[in-house]
């Protein structure tokens, strides 16, 4: 408790709360205009944390995050397009009341709702994370091995599309962080003779090249790069009432638990819970056609479900060091580059920086609530800013960033080149997710697979005949099988439909 | 017959196996270990690769009489290998040349190349070009203590 209160202290300093005010600030602009995200400002403030202390680097960086993950719903409320996967549901209610003139309670919803499912969920991530971390210390190589392989196998298997391409794109993402030199012996793999490689490809050269340089030319020529207007009509006041809160209690509280069960999972965040909460209001609604075209219970739903997957991703991360998402990966890189690792041992060797993160989110997300609720009338003008200003300075902000890494064009030239890999891999549909994550765990799963090997002089058997170890390998099975047995189900059944239907045409 | 993205991406995958499998072999095994060595990771990471590239040229195959919509709308191939090119054409001179020279040029270049249907005057786009580069600098320079390429021909 006294980690909490001092890390609520530091935080609440008047550099660090200025800072947290203007991360925040530019975290809701970057949530709120499509194409840019919460995970782009993360990518672009890393190099800017190399020269700063660690407890200021997670102030900017979590600051940022807090808000940008708010900031998804104001486009989707104002023109109908998320910020981000995670505001889809937002829009098919909150867009149809900015059309029936309800523009500002449906922004004011988005708000509250954002306030009470982040505060809500990190609360509950102060409390469980050291609880999961102390158990976490009784782990050996072989769970944490199997944890991490569970983590890749199951954003693989969720990943858009087919399950081959989410495995194709965690093999990739493997392979890269096989460059340079192996965890254990220390041998060289794949440097080419480039002495620069020997110390494996950078993750903010990962990040800047395969997100925020591949998303702005890619963008720029699918000609995506523009809005609609947007017409708010009146924008006074909060647009909420406690009166809302209550008669939208039932859903609130389960978004809110599903938002944080989802958010634990690795891969399945932000994005999937606002739809499942969405598809619950309506279920539970005793008027489910008003649905879709403008219910308040709607936009509750996926707002509170979407910022209470930031909690849930929190405690993963935190107590295990396994990133549930690409920007908990994100987070996890800003750790490492300033020589930490999270995990268990994080938890209870650095109890003051791991409560100072939960503590900056909570803070952040009080920040964003107040910065929302005074800036609201002017949030129609964010989505006015020309995209080729910003995106032209984003670009030279990649530039500086990549060339801060080492103080060396390389790493420039290798965010390039993962610039082209990304684009290639969009044309060609493979998901991002699942090579962040198989890059930023690759070293911990080989570490972990090998010492196993290693402690068991030799023998595999430890992985499969310790319980949990076990237990996560054979969920890691069936992630990758029952996709691929659903499909072929499914295509089983399409086939049976076909000739019954034509016979059905036959008889007519 | 047109190739379908899946079997595109496929031979692509084999292919880059097909180079990692020989790079991988100039990996030195250390002897007399007790665990699988430094070569198994990239084995592992080449196996999935490849037997994924497999599964999707079967795929692109079985799936070959469906339409297929383009990634890019029409020119957006030729836009985006422009805007790829310029951002190489700026690393480059940026070596060459720095940054306080090369980034009035090249912001300049990136407002036209990124505006799409958007009109942009030449004399605000320099000036918000100078204003960029000297504000980014003073930031990251003397703010944050990031150093920024001289350039070759200046150090």
């Amino acid at each position: 408790m006294s980690e909490y209160i001092n890390a609520l202290m530091i935080c609440l300093q008047p550099i660090n709360l200025l800072l947290i005010v203007a991360m925040v600030s530019l975290g809701i602009v970057f949530g709120a205009i499509p194409g840019l995200s919460a995970t782009l400002g993360i990518a672009l403030l890393l190099p800017v944390t190399f020269g700063l202390s660690t407890e200021t680097s997670f102030v900017l960086l979590l600051a940022i995050w807090i808000g940008g993950v708010s900031g998804t719903f104001i486009s989707a409320v104002l023109i109908g397009i998320p910020g981000s996967s995670s505001a889809i549901a937002t829009c098919f209610d909150g867009f149809p009341m900015t059309k029936n003139g309800q523009a500002g309670k449906a922004l004011g919803i988005g708000m509250t709702a954002s306030f009470i499912g982040t505060v809500g969920s990190v609360a509950l991530a102060t409390v469980l994370s050291p609880v999961i971390a102390d158990f976490a210390l009784h782990l050996g190589p072989w769970e944490y091995f199997s944890l991490c392989f569970c983590a890749i196998t199951l954003v693989a298997s969720l990943s858009k599309g087919n399950i081959f391409k989410g495995i194709m794109a965690a093999g990739i993402g493997l392979l890269m962080g096989c460059i340079g030199m192996d965890p254990i012996n220390g041998a060289t793999r794949f440097t080419f003779g480039n002495v620069y490689l020997t110390a494996g490809i950078s993750t903010v050269a990962q990040m800047l090249g395969m997100f925020a340089m591949c998303q702005i030319i890619r963008d720029s020529a699918k000609g995506e790069a523009s809005m609609p207007d947007a017409d708010v009509g009146k924008m006074k006041g909060l647009g909420v009432g406690i009166r809302d809160i209550v008669e939208n209690i039932k859903t609130i509280v389960f978004a809110f638990a599903s938002g944080v069960w989802i958010g634990f999972l690795p891969g399945m965040g932000s994005g999937i819970s606002n739809m499942v909460a969405y598809g619950y209001a309506k279920s539970i609604s005793k008027d489910p056609d008003s649905f879709g075209k403008g219910n308040p219970a709607g936009v509750w739903a996926s707002e509170v479900a979407n910022n209470a997957s930031l909690g849930g991703a929190l405690i993963p991360m935190m107590a295990l060091g396994i990133p549930g998402d690409g920007i908990t990966a994100m987070l996890i890189a800003g750790l490492t580059i300033h020589g930490l690792q999270a995990g268990p041992l994080f938890m209870t060797e650095q109890p003051n920086l791991a409560m100072l993160i939960f503590a900056c989110v909570m803070v952040s997300a009080i920040v964003t609530y107040i910065i929302q609720i005074v800036t609201k009338r002017w949030f129609p003008y964010i989505l006015k800013v020309p995209y080729h200003y910003l995106y032209t300075v984003i670009l030279v902000i990649c530039y500086i960033g990549g060339y801060g890494i080492s103080n060396t064009m390389f790493n420039i030239y290798v965010m390039l080149a993962l610039c082209f890999l990304a684009i290639f891999m969009s044309v060609a549909a493979l998901p991002t997710s699942p090579l962040v994550l198989a890059f930023i765990l690759s070293s911990k799963l080989e570490r972990y697979f090998r010492q196993g090997i290693s402690y068991a002089h030799g023998s595999y058997a430890e992985f499969f005949t310790r319980p949990l170890s076990a237990a996560l390998l054979l969920i890691s099975v069936a992630c990758v099988v029952w996709p691929v047995y659903s499909e072929h189900k499914k295509k089983k059944a399409a086939a049976a439909a076909v000739p019954s239907v034509r016979s059905d045409v036959n008889d007519d | 017959m047109k190739m379908r993205r899946d079997t595109k991406t496929g031979i692509v995958g084999l292919i880059g196996c097909v180079f990692f499998f020989f790079a991988s072999q100039s990996i030195k095994q250390p002897a007399k270990l007790l665990e699988p060595g430094p070569r198994l990771f990239p084995y592992v990471a080449i196996i999935l690769i490849a037997m994924s590239s497999v599964a999707l040229i079967i795929k692109g195959i079985k799936e070959r009489a469906a339409e297929e919509k383009p990634y890019f709308p029409k020119g957006g191939i030729l836009k985006i290998s422009k805007s790829y090119l310029m951002l190489v054409i700026y690393a480059v001179a940026m070596n060459w040349l720095g940054f306080l020279i090369t980034t009035p040029f090249a912001t300049v270049a990136f407002i036209y190349d990124l505006k799409g249907n958007s009109k942009v005057k030449l004399v605000p786009s320099i000036a918000i070009a100078v204003l960029v580069t000297a504000g980014l600098y003073a930031m990251f320079v003397w703010g944050f203590q990031v150093k920024l390429p001289a350039g070759i021909l200046f150090d």
